[in-house]
């Protein structure tokens, strides 16, 4: 069975041979040797007796995780060049989505969205799907460290079980410091260690901290928790400076949610109404059908305004009728609040302010509405979230006052996480005993003189409980790369009560777990069910809401007096980078932002009227500094981006760059004569912002603190992808009587409800043909149609992708020079219209033109078409001529410019064994993923069936959180691909060239009244 | 033609020459020492390539990523200088070939060095669709050769295909139709040299040509074919190389007016380039009397006719594309002339169309200074007309997103030079060591323009 | 048998055409002429016939064309056939500019390798000068004696109109 936790290797290792282990010790340390040196492959068969199976495969010059496949006897699950999946949870960021580990040859190579899963419904964020170049990660430490020297975990044991000894005796304080924890047996775990001293606490906080939320519910409703929100039942959404379809709380289970409840293609097509406040403009911001933008100190009035008019609705008399006078005009938010209010218990209003009061009224608002238990579940809370930023202020009080005696620090980077980062790495000082469990020596661990590293989530037992009712297993898909371990483990160690996490786990579910499910009668059946379906549902176990407590409401105030006028700071997390946990992760570090486009780098966000105010362009260096808010007045230089869409008393500097992680980068990217390096004047990937942020009053505050910026004239280059905007030309080329490119076509629901065509550009498709048709598809044809109304730029396709294909990565000079070398790309437009900025996400990859101009002019057919509709690129014919990408009209041809180096060999281990990686002066391209197409055909033929719709799904598909990607065969005419093709939406991207592209396109649909659907991007 | 008027009144090699006089006059250079002029030039010419040498050399080792281009501009510098060359030798073509068809005699004084200067273009063309394949080890693939890779062959429908062809017939017939008009004069040479190497030399590509008439009626017969071969093959040559782009569904490159308008652009910037080094050579080799004023007038009158044409084209392409209807296509044009690379249009248009109107002037014809300056120009006008072509067509296509610019390196920037510097390194070679006039040639019109039956005998 | 042949060299293109004319219509068979350059005309004055190399050139070119449209064919829809871009299997359009190349390659290089052939022009050959200066700036003709209805005074006189620079005779 798949989760046999047996992962031996020899009779020897599993009999705990001394002398095998510690070789094996010495062995796995060094993968990358395995390659390169004989000497490893002779000790590696000196150490194993292995089956002739076994010398076999190592033969072939794999990394020695190979050596975890040969068993003695090959068990029945596992044939090499199979693939196999395994259910598990993804740990890249406290959502907790369902994950299928994608196993190949004894490691896996990707993760994929668990369709299954009651929380991520088959989606998978670009941080997760990232997550898995982690585990190969050759900066991981192997071993423990003391005082930076590596260490026995005997050494790191004895040492601490002293340490503790004596500070149990000590009324000092033993203090946790982690960020949320959703694994309910750590957690379990966490308290038996610390209830053995008189004076210890677990201190939690989120680097992304929601913490006001928590704390106004507490007030509200008695709970200190985080509701579920429920956005597949939200008919009406007012989100306030929440990015939930990118990077708020949980943001693949919402985007799902929301998705649900906009799909168009179905019997009832239905669309929410979708109502956006923000000071920037994010990814959610970019999906909203009415958008406004207000500086963050103008959010408190909105709301209270809200209120007011959703009381009178409700017919409640609130005394504070005269309240801050609201930026948005009144008409408008009567016609928000009488949306709201016609649509009650099936509207949701979220906030993402960390202000308690704020938060209490948006409780007060949804109470009125009558959300909760209906969109908002808070009976069944959601357990993604769980930091105090009150704890933690206490904590690092303490820590200032030197009362903590000793400090464990899991899975966060405090010192460059915190406002005060430095300072706090003076009073770490001034802690006895600290304790880390970093895997890598961040800016904290290298404080600590204990580092426990614990393994990668793909290598390590683990479970989770992201919400009320639901766990889902972690399970190991290799055998461990190194000599780390969890951190349950240790603590449950340090508490005598040694296990293995496996044992913990099982325990805590045998004894909290299985009581409360239904089904299956035995333990061990309910286990291997849970861990094939790597989740169960169980009987939610959480304090009950107390009634709302209506005494908690007060109005918001609106902005400080010195705030008005002056600029803002708005500090956010990226979709790829969050609070910075993956910054040594190359793939998100060069994925582009959804909205802006930039790699490798944040930056000053400035709208255009305020970077004219200033002066300043794109890569023009303006210094920040802040005049307002706790601690002296910080200043940081970072390069200014101008960014339309934002509020122009806004600056916004994303966090998690500046990282230390990202000094490994000094020699990511090619080497040559002009060649510019990827790191900033610091050494790192950006600036951490960091210390901008305010941890005033009980919560981590990350908007509002009011600054001054000035343009220094120093540059600093930006690496975009995307260097054009709009899809009206510049005014001198326009035309008279000019329009917009119809390459993204949008309409509004209204006008969609009267014409199924609305918004066409009017170019049939297919018309007649000079020659004779010589070339059909007889048996599949496979195609592709991509939803513009779900997608919403998250770009977990362009992750999928990298991850599945083996794209490079090339570096921030290479991505400078328009050289990015993704195959799925997303092009984002912008559109005026009255000053308010929309926008439209539109993936691109190749089209697989049937009359493909690229084949036609490739001198030695290096790419040429398939019998199923396919445009083949056939790499060692190709001589490059860049012929074919001239010819693209779509541009999604990429071009080895260099031999883009991957010179460490362990990160290698998470190639694809089924994709070429391409070599220098080639040119590659997306194939929809032609091995998934072949793998699937591979198995309907050992099934004897044909292949069914849904057999074969490409990357980008596969992960799509909000399943705006559907792929499959036009020549089956019930395959949901080919009923899309019947839309009335549907579309295809550059009709009029007649180039009969197999990818389509359904229009973008936004929710407004009739006659404002004209696109005029501009 | 106007020459021929010219041709009735006055001689076409001046200070009536004797036979000997000729042979003479054209082989006494080569047998002196070489000038010091010479080395200097030489020198410099070869310097400069040899820093092309080492900018391909690098580029080979390091990758086409040291070269500006981007994803959405695939091609600027390396196939604007392939394009260009490939027209500067269509002169010298049509110069031997064309010219002889439609009886210009006074192409005899020029048409060695042209000849020469057409391999020598095509040369440094060849080097570029070379050098711009990502892996030009594998530059043979483009050719069907039987293998045993199972069936494996090229793609016969792709302008690439054509044009290697296309390219090498026009290396090969050149070579032949040069190397055929060079046997009756490496023979003079031969019985000229005494015993030693050059002579041996000689006497080995001489062929044992021994001037008997039966071969010269041949010959002739052959010469003619040639040419008539040459003709059609020089149009057609550049037609394919306008194909490269006509055939493309690029806005700005889909244009069936780009076969006689690159003919047009390549006669007109080849004569220009023969024309340079028609006075260069007469000047620095003392041959006044051969290549004289009326060749200098004659030949600025082509460029004069052949500078209307190509305007001409430029309005016609303008008008077509704004008459289309085709808002992609409009939009090409447009930014080509009001976009981020407008500066190379408007330089295009005041070198190829605006300024070679100064030969309506004759003063300015008879002007030797002045002409060369022109005819500098206009190669430099018909460098930026290609390059205004690719990359502007290029950099802003069908989708906003995938807009780019383009800037060259300085490995690009080196290769051009190099490409410069082979040219002329070959050219002083080949003054050096070869007749630059076609002495069998020009003694046959020793006595134009001074009697009149002569011209009585063409047949 | 032994036969004995004139040389007589001249220096001027219209003596040179001239005494060919002259020495012709005595019936005396002229064997060749050596000349620096093409005298126009001096072919019909010899009698020559025209070349019958236009024929080569015309015969290798059609062979080119017809083979290279033919190969195209042939390796393109028979013998590999894949879909290029849609394009049916009969592309002769494409074809075309190819079958053109092929067409003047054939033609041309055969015409100059046929030419050589015929003259007997091989790289290196040693060459027979009739008399040194006519690849310079001497013509010379060279004509058999026997048979002529003239004797050997006329004959020299007749060259000397002509101003022949020298005359003599041979005996092969």
């Amino acid at each position: 069975m798949a989760t046999d936790k047996q992962y031996w290797k020899s009779l020897q290792e599993r009999d705990g041979d001394e002398v095998f282990l510690r070789e094996m010790q010495q062995e796995f340390p060094e993968p990358s040797q395995e390659g390169t040196g004989g000497w490893s492959r002779r000790g590696f068969l000196r150490a194993a007796g292995f089956t002739l199976a076994g010398a076999a495969l190592t033969g072939c010059n794999r990394a020695p995780i190979e050596k975890a496949i040969p068993l003695l006897v090959q068990p029945e699950f596992l044939t090499p060049g199979r693939a196999v999946y395994y259910a598990s949870t993804c740990a890249g960021c406290a959502a907790g989505c369902g994950i299928l580990v994608k196993n190949r040859d004894g490691r896996p190579i990707k993760l994929e969205g668990n369709p299954q899963h009651p929380l991520s419904h088959g989606g998978l964020c670009a941080v997760g799907q990232a997550s898995v170049l982690g585990l190969y990660d050759s900066l991981r430490l192997r071993q423990p460290l003391i005082d930076g020297k590596k260490a026995t975990w005997a050494d790191v044991d004895t040492a601490l079980i002293a340490q503790w000894k004596e500070l149990q005796k000590s009324d000092r304080s033993v203090c946790i410091l982690s960020s949320t924890v959703t694994s309910p047996t750590r957690r379990s775990v966490i308290d038996r260690f610390l209830r053995r001293f008189q004076n210890a606490r677990q201190v939690i906080y989120d680097p992304l901290s929601s913490s006001a939320i928590l704390d106004a519910h507490e007030r509200t409703h008695g709970v200190r928790a985080l509701p579920r929100y429920r956005f597949e039942q939200a008919e009406v959404i007012v989100a306030l400076d929440a990015d939930f379809l990118g990077t708020w709380i949980s943001p693949v289970e919402f985007s799902t949610g929301y998705a649900a409840h906009r799909n168009l293609e179905t019997e009832a097509p239905h669309l929410s109404y979708h109502v956006q406040v923000e000071s920037r403009l994010s990814v959610t911001g970019s999906k909203a059908d009415q958008r406004y933008t207000l500086p963050p100190s103008q959010m408190g009035p909105v709301l209270t305004q809200l209120a007011v008019r959703i009381a009178k609705a409700a017919g409640t008399v609130t005394s504070w009728q005269a309240a801050a006078e609201s930026p948005i005009a009144s008409r408008e938010l009567d016609e928000i609040a009488n949306r709201l209010w016609e649509s009650r218990g099936r509207s949701l209003v979220i906030c993402g302010e960390q202000d308690v009061t704020a938060q209490v009224l948006c409780n007060y608002i949804n109470h009125l509405l009558g959300n909760y238990a209906n969109t908002l579940d808070l009976a069944n809370p959601s357990l993604q979230r769980q930091g105090s930023d009150q704890a933690l202020q206490v904590l690092l009080q303490d820590l200032r006052d030197g009362k903590v005696g000793a400090l464990l620090i899991d899975g966060v980077d405090p010192v460059s996480e915190l406002p005060e980062g430095e300072q706090l790495a003076g009073w770490l000082q001034r802690v006895p005993v600290k304790v880390s469990f970093q895997d890598h020596l961040d800016e904290t661990a290298r404080l600590a003189q204990y580092v426990c590293p614990t393994p990668h989530y793909l290598e390590s037992w683990s479970d989770s409980e992201p919400a009320s009712g639901i766990v889902s297993i972690t399970q190991p898909a290799i055998a461990p790369l190194g000599d780390r371990r969890p951190m349950m483990e240790s603590l449950a160690s340090w508490s005598g009560e040694a296990a293995s996490a496996y044992d913990l786990i099982r325990e805590n579910w045998r004894s909290n777990f299985f009581p409360r499910q239904k089904a299956p009668s035995s333990f061990d059946i309910f286990w291997d069910q849970s861990v094939h379906d790597g989740y169960a549902v169980i009987e939610p176990q959480s304090p009950q809401p107390k009634e709302f407590d209506l005494a908690a409401v007060h109005p918001a105030e609106g902005p400080a007096a010195g705030n008005s006028g002056s600029l803002e700071l708005v500090l956010y997390p990226k979709v790829g980078m969050l609070a910075g946990a993956h910054a040594g992760n190359p793939w998100l570090q060069e994925l582009p932002d959804p909205i802006s486009k930039v790699t490798w780098d944040n930056y000053a966000c400035l709208s255009p009227a305020t970077a004219a105010r200033l002066g300043v362009a794109d890569g023009d260096v303006v210094l920040l500094k802040a005049t307002s808010g706790a601690g002296s007045a910080q200043e940081m230089e970072l390069p200014a981006f101008v960014q339309p869409g934002q509020h122009d008393q806004v600056v916004a500097v994303a966090l998690g760059y500046g990282r230390s992680e990202t000094e490994r980068f000094a020699n990511i990217g090619p080497r040559w004569m002009e060649g510019q390096p990827t790191l900033g004047e610091n050494g790192r990937v950006g600036k951490n912002a960091a210390p901008f942020l305010e941890l005033r009053d009980g919560a981590l505050r990350y908007a509002g603190r009011s600054i001054t910026a000035t343009k220094t004239g120093r540059q600093h280059a930006l690496a975009s992808t995307q260097s054009y905007n709009s899809l009206s030309v510049p005014t001198q080329g326009a035309f008279p009587g000019w329009e917009p490119r119809p390459i993204v076509q949008e309409t509004t629901w209204a006008a969609l409800q009267q014409n199924p065509k609305a918004g066409s550009d009017g170019v049939s498709p297919a018309r007649e043909d000079l020659w004779p048709q010589d070339h059909p598809s007889p048996v599949h044809h496979w195609a592709m149609v991509i939803d513009l109304g779900a997608c919403t730029g998250c770009s977990a396709c362009v992750i999928g992708c990298q991850a599945e294909n083996n794209i490079p990565v090339v570096g921030k000079d290479e991505v400078r020079r328009k050289r990015a070398m993704h195959w799925m790309r997303i092009d984002r437009y912008y559109s005026e219209k009255a000053s308010a900025v929309e926008v439209a996400h539109q993936p691109m990859l190749c089209q697989q033109c049937q009359h493909a101009p690229c084949e036609t002019v490739c001198p030695v057919l290096a790419t040429v078409h398939s019998e199923e509709g396919l445009n083949q690129q056939i790499y060692n014919r190709c001589i490059g001529t860049r012929y074919c990408a001239n010819n693209c009209p779509y541009k999604v041809r990429r071009f080895n410019w260099f031999d883009y180096p991957r010179q460490d060999p362990f990160a290698n281990l998470v190639l694809n064994p089924d994709v070429t990686v391409r070599s220098r002066g080639i040119m590659e391209k997306c194939t929809f993923c032609v091995q998934r197409i072949q793998d699937g055909k591979a198995e309907a033929l050992r099934r004897g069936e044909s292949v069914n719709d849904g057999d074969v799904q490409t990357a980008c598909q596969q992960s799509c959180p909000t399943q705006a990607i559907v792929f499959g065969d036009r020549n089956d005419p019930n395959s949901r691909v080919s009923q899309l093709a019947n839309s009335g939406r549907y579309y295809r991207v550059l009709e009029e060239i007649n180039v009969r592209p197999s990818v389509g396109y359904l229009r973008l649909v936004r929710n407004r009244p009739a006659g404002t659907e004209e696109n005029n991007r501009g | 033609m106007a020459s021929t008027e010219i041709g009735w009144q006055t001689p076409l090699i001046q200070g009536s020459k004797r036979l000997s006089q000729v042979t003479q006059d054209v082989c006494e250079p080569l047998e002196r020492k070489a000038s010091a002029w010479w080395w200097i030039g030489f020198l410099i010419s070869l310097s400069v390539l040899m820093v092309g040498l080492a900018a391909i050399g690098y580029q080979i080792l390091t990758g086409i990523g040291t070269w500006g281009l981007n994803t959405t501009v695939g091609w600027a510098f390396d196939i604007t200088n392939f394009v260009f060359w490939i027209g500067i030798g269509h002169a010298g073509t049509l110069i031997s070939a064309i010219l002889f068809l439609l009886r210009q005699r006074w192409r005899t004084s020029v048409n060695r060095s042209a000849e020469a200067m057409t391999l020598i273009a095509v040369m440094c063309a060849g080097l570029f669709p070379l050098i711009h394949m990502g892996r030009p080890w594998l530059a043979y693939w483009v050719f069907p050769y039987p293998n045993f890779r199972g069936p494996l062959w090229i793609n016969f429908r792709s302008p690439l295909a054509w044009d290697a062809f296309a390219i090498s017939t026009y290396f090969i017939i050149s070579l032949l139709f040069w190397y055929l008009g060079l046997v009756p004069d490496l023979a003079t040479l031969r019985d000229r040299s005494e015993p030693g190497l050059r002579r041996s030399l000689f006497s080995f590509f001489s062929l044992g040509w021994n001037g008997s008439y039966r071969t010269w009626q041949r010959y002739e017969t052959v010469y003619i074919l040639l040419a008539g071969l040459a003709t059609p093959l020089v149009v057609s040559v550049h037609t394919i190389v306008s194909m490269d782009f006509a055939t493309s569904v690029v806005p700005g490159w889909h244009s069936t007016i780009f076969p006689p308008y690159f003919v047009a652009g390549a006669i007109f910037s080849g004569m220009a380039m023969v024309l340079l080094l028609m006075i260069v050579v007469r000047k620095t080799m003392h041959l006044e009397d051969y290549i004289t004023h009326r060749h200098v007038d004659v030949m600025a009158r082509i460029i004069l006719a052949t500078s209307g044409m190509v305007g001409l084209a430029y309005l016609t392409e303008l008008f077509s594309a704004l008459y289309s209807g085709n808002p992609y296509e409009q939009f090409a044009f447009l930014n080509r002339a009001l976009g981020p690379f407008a500066w190379g249009y408007w330089i295009m248009v005041s070198c190829n169309v605006v300024i070679p109107q100064l030969f309506w002037f004759r003063g300015v014809r008879s002007h030797l200074g002045v002409v060369s300056l022109i005819c500098v120009l206009v190669n430099v006008g018909m460098w930026f007309e290609r390059f205004v072509i690719i990359v502007t067509s290029l950099h802003r296509d069908y989708l906003p997103s995938s807009w780019a610019s383009y800037s060259p390196t300085s490995i690009e920037l080196a290769t051009l030079a190099g490409s410069f510097g082979l040219f002329f390194t070959l050219f002083f070679v080949f003054c050096r060591f070869l007749p630059v006039i076609a002495m069998g040639e020009v003694k046959g019109v020793l006595s134009y323009g001074t009697n009149q039956e002569e011209s009585h005998h063409e047949s | 048998m032994s036969r004995r042949v004139i040389v007589a060299t001249f220096e001027g293109e219209q003596d040179i055409l001239g005494v060919t004319g002259a020495v012709r219509e005595r019936n005396l068979s002229i064997l060749d002429i050596y000349a620096p350059y093409a005298v126009h005309g001096l072919d019909k004055k010899m009698g020559l016939l025209p070349s019958r190399l236009p024929w080569v050139c015309f015969l290798l070119g059609l062979l080119g064309a017809s083979a290279k449209v033919g190969f195209e064919y042939w390796a393109s829809w028979l013998d590999w056939p894949v879909n290029v871009g849609g394009k049916p299997w009969d592309s002769l359009p494409a074809f075309v500019p190819l079958t053109f190349e092929i067409m003047v390659l054939f033609a041309g290089v055969s015409t100059v390798i046929a030419l050589f052939m015929v003259s007997g022009l091989v790289p290196g050959r040693k060459p027979q000068l009739i008399s040194p200066r006519v690849t310079n700036d001497q013509f010379a003709l060279v004509f058999e004696h026997t048979g002529g209805n003239i004797d050997i005074d006329e004959l020299h006189a007749l060259l000397q109109r002509y101003h022949a620079v020298q005359i003599e005779e041979r005996v092969e």
